[in-house]
């Protein structure tokens, strides 16, 4: 990790202790208070990696990544505001020349949900659609074709509780609109694909925010006269989900900067994320199944963001036909 | 009221292996699906999962129809399989009103019996086990509740975390240590097994919410300060309530176990409809999700059958708590498995429908009841014993 990105884990590190730890909780249940979204904004979170002459911060890649990952930590739902408004919102307005509204966004002055199922016409899903941040005043709609558009249609939320995402007041709609077609899907891919490193460190960020609550938990919790962390299935369980974590950290802040290995790397953070709390939450036992406690929200939202962000089809497909530099992995 | 002998699973046709059910309990199978179907109603569901209330009309509905019946075990842990299939949280909350049951009837005077077991046996009672503590979990002969003896009461102090039926049950099947272990590595002599009503001075209850999942069903703490208890509401004798109580989660670990494989089979379900629908719409839909789901099929059917045989040796009386511990053990993680399987395939639809509910729900079945890690030292206890598979 080179000097720049370890200060940015310092500075982010001591941003989530003040300003998100002690209301973790009450974000899951309420959702981010409009507080947090202007110290966001104050920060310079949105627009990090964007260049200065766009408004934004231009940091290098491993920075915003310890960016993502230090909020993922403490509320994987933040990270994924910072993710959804550097990696995709700004990154598609960015490619489609929106100068006046990738401003708009960084100074916080409008704010944009995102809708990544099929909500335009001829993608009706009997079950409607998701829609993160539904309460923003204009949309970016992932299409039926994977081309991306702009809407300011105001969709009817159906008031679900979803499983993951909660604090950004994710919720399902109903309905179809229109919208404004700005990308194709080949640009659309090219951003998706770009945009793997990032969510390889939300998925990392929120696997060790699980970890890490298990193994404190672990060595204070005790059963049989001994602490948890004293029996083998435990402590070996714990201690190779850790080494694995230091491993792919070591990617996610390594020298590599590549698509490809971005895209590597999202793959097996996906898998290991949703390994990583799963465990975590079963050392905690039924502590782990109530909220307070805070480790089932990583549970959830490790499996929620791999329904929305690892595409189960499209994605594997991209990298299988990257590893064999042909089309491959179709039938 | 005492289990009858179901003579069944013997082979109908006089083989030595038959993998169907009679006929008799497939009917009933069909039955209790069809209720199901028709009354866990999306809307309900998901209310009760939204605001953690107690589905007490469905309850009501499903005594009504005689589709829970204690005295047959077989059609208990069909029922509890069928209904957890079509809503977990529903399921079980329409199946649990009786928990802790077996620990009266096998156990019970018939004075406690007919006082109590008859009362939730006519649906107008419900009952809970008052066994885990604040910090307990699986270390059940740790319990710090504990009732010493004046007069003809026993005064009962302690509490007792994550209850089902917490905070609505009439009375719990409650362990609690009414003597110093003898030896102290024999924490388990000393323990003894009382029904305590709810409405006795000095018991107190606290609703336990934001759960994860099984939402529907009711979680409570129970707190008890200076309650009296009457003697005659010991169950068995004095001191062996820790025996009666493991003899109890061997049961309930096979009802744990249809519930996971409902679950797991819901989600088999639902991945399966969405896979057909996908292809029916003309969209592509690859061997890599078939094969996830093929994996999820064999897993389901080689639970249910783990199931079957832990349940043929316990309903004919000849318990084998390996064989039990590997069904509940292993259905759990299937549930598990599957739920979680289920979202993969589906994506981002998975997010929008009950699915999510039911990857939410599964998780609870591989801590409940003994968690995986107990399951696992109860199997290989027993295999280092040299207790193979009889």
């Amino acid at each position: 990790m080179n000097e720049q990105t370890e200060m940015m884990m310092q500075t982010i590190k001591q941003f989530a202790d003040e300003s998100i730890a002690d209301i973790a909780l009450k974000i899951e249940r309420e959702g981010i208070p409009d507080d947090l979204y202007q110290k966001i904004i104050q920060q310079g979170l949105i627009g990090a990696t964007l260049p200065p002459e766009m408004g934004g911060a231009g940091l290098e890649r491993s920075s915003y990544d310890a960016i993502l990952f230090q909020l993922a930590k403490a509320s994987p739902s933040v990270a994924f505001h910072v993710f959804m408004n550097n990696s995709i919102i700004l990154r598609f307005l960015e490619k489609a020349g929106k100068k006046d509204e990738i401003s708009d966004v960084i100074s916080g002055k409008e704010r944009y949900g995102f809708a990544p199922g099929p909500m335009m016409e001829g993608g009706e899903d009997d079950e409607g659609y998701l829609i993160i941040e539904p309460n923003s005043k204009n949309l970016i709609v992932d299409g039926n074709d994977g081309s991306i558009f702009i809407s300011n249609a105001k969709p009817e939320l159906l008031n679900k509780k979803p499983l993951g995402l909660r604090g950004l007041r994710t919720d399902i709609a109903k309905g179809t609109g229109s919208g404004q077609k700005i990308l194709s899907m080949n640009d659309s891919e090219l951003i998706w694909e770009e945009g793997s490193w990032h969510a390889a460190a939300v998925f990392l960020g929120l696997a060790e925010g699980a970890l890490d609550k298990a193994i404190e938990y672990t060595k204070v919790r005790k059963t049989f006269n001994y602490s948890l962390k004293d029996y083998e299935p435990v402590a070996f369980r714990l201690s190779e989900l850790k080494s694995e974590m230091e491993i792919l950290k070591n990617t996610l802040f390594g020298d590599k900067e590549d698509t490809l290995t971005g895209m590597m790397l999202k793959t097996i953070s996906s898998e290991f994320a949703r390994r990583a709390t799963k465990y975590a939450l079963q050392f905690h036992g039924g502590y782990g199944y109530l909220e307070d406690f805070g480790v089932e929200k990583f549970y959830r939202d490790a499996v929620a963001l791999n329904s929305i962000m690892f595409r189960p089809v499209r994605d594997k497909r991209s990298l299988a036909s990257k590893i064999y530099q042909e089309k491959s992995g179709f039938l | 009221m005492r289990w009858r002998r179901p003579g069944i699973f013997s082979g109908s046709g006089g083989g030595v292996m038959d993998f169907d059910l009679p006929e008799e309990l497939e009917e009933y199978r069909k039955k209790v699906r069809e209720f199901a179907l028709k009354e866990f109603k999306a809307e309900l569901a998901e209310k009760c999962d939204r605001e953690e209330i107690y589905p007490d009309e469905l309850r009501k509905k499903t005594f009504e129809e005689g589709l829970v019946d204690f005295s047959n075990p077989w059609k208990t842990m069909i029922a509890i399989e069928e209904m957890c299939r079509v809503d977990p949280g529903l399921g079980i909350s329409a199946t649990v009103p009786y928990f802790g049951a077996e620990v009266l009837m096998l156990h019970g005077s018939d004075y406690l019996r007919e006082k109590y077991l008859s009362r939730v046996a006519q649906g107008k009672a419900m009952m809970g086990l008052g066994v885990t503590e604040p910090g307990g979990g699986s270390d059940v002969a740790g319990l710090k509740t504990n009732a010493h003896k004046e007069g003809n009461k026993y005064i009962v102090n302690g509490s007792k975390m994550f209850i089902t039926n917490g905070t609505i049950a009439d009375f719990f099947v409650m362990l609690v240590r009414t003597s110093p272990p003898d030896d102290p590595k024999k924490r388990h002599h000393g323990l003894s097994v009382l029904v305590v009503e709810r409405n006795f001075k000095g018991f107190d209850t606290n609703h336990l919410t934001g759960k994860l999942g099984v939402r529907a069903t009711n979680t409570g703490e129970l707190i008890l300060n200076n309650v009296e208890v009457p003697e005659e509401n010991l169950v068995g004798e004095e001191g062996k309530g820790f025996y009666y109580i493991m003899e109890f989660f061997n049961i309930s670990r096979v009802f744990v176990a249809a519930q996971s494989i409902g679950i797991a089979q819901g989600a088999l379900d639902r991945a399966s409809a969405y896979l057909i629908a996908e292809e029916s719409r003309g969209n592509f839909v690859g061997e890599e999700r078939k094969f996830k789901l093929a994996e999820i099929a064999t897993r389901v059917e080689a639970s249910r059958l783990l199931m079957y045989k832990a349940a043929s040796y316990l309903f004919n009386y000849r318990p084998n708590p390996m064989i039990t511990s590997m069904a509940k053990g292993y259905a759990s993680e299937t549930a598990s498995f599957a739920a979680e399987s289920a979202m993969e395939i589906t994506g981002s639809h998975g997010l929008k429908t009950d699915l999510e509910r039911l990857f939410r729900d599964s998780k609870i079945m591989e801590i409940w009841e003994g968690t995986s890690e107990v399951e696992k030292i109860v199997i290989s206890r027993m295999m280092m014993k040299g207790d193979k598979n009889e």
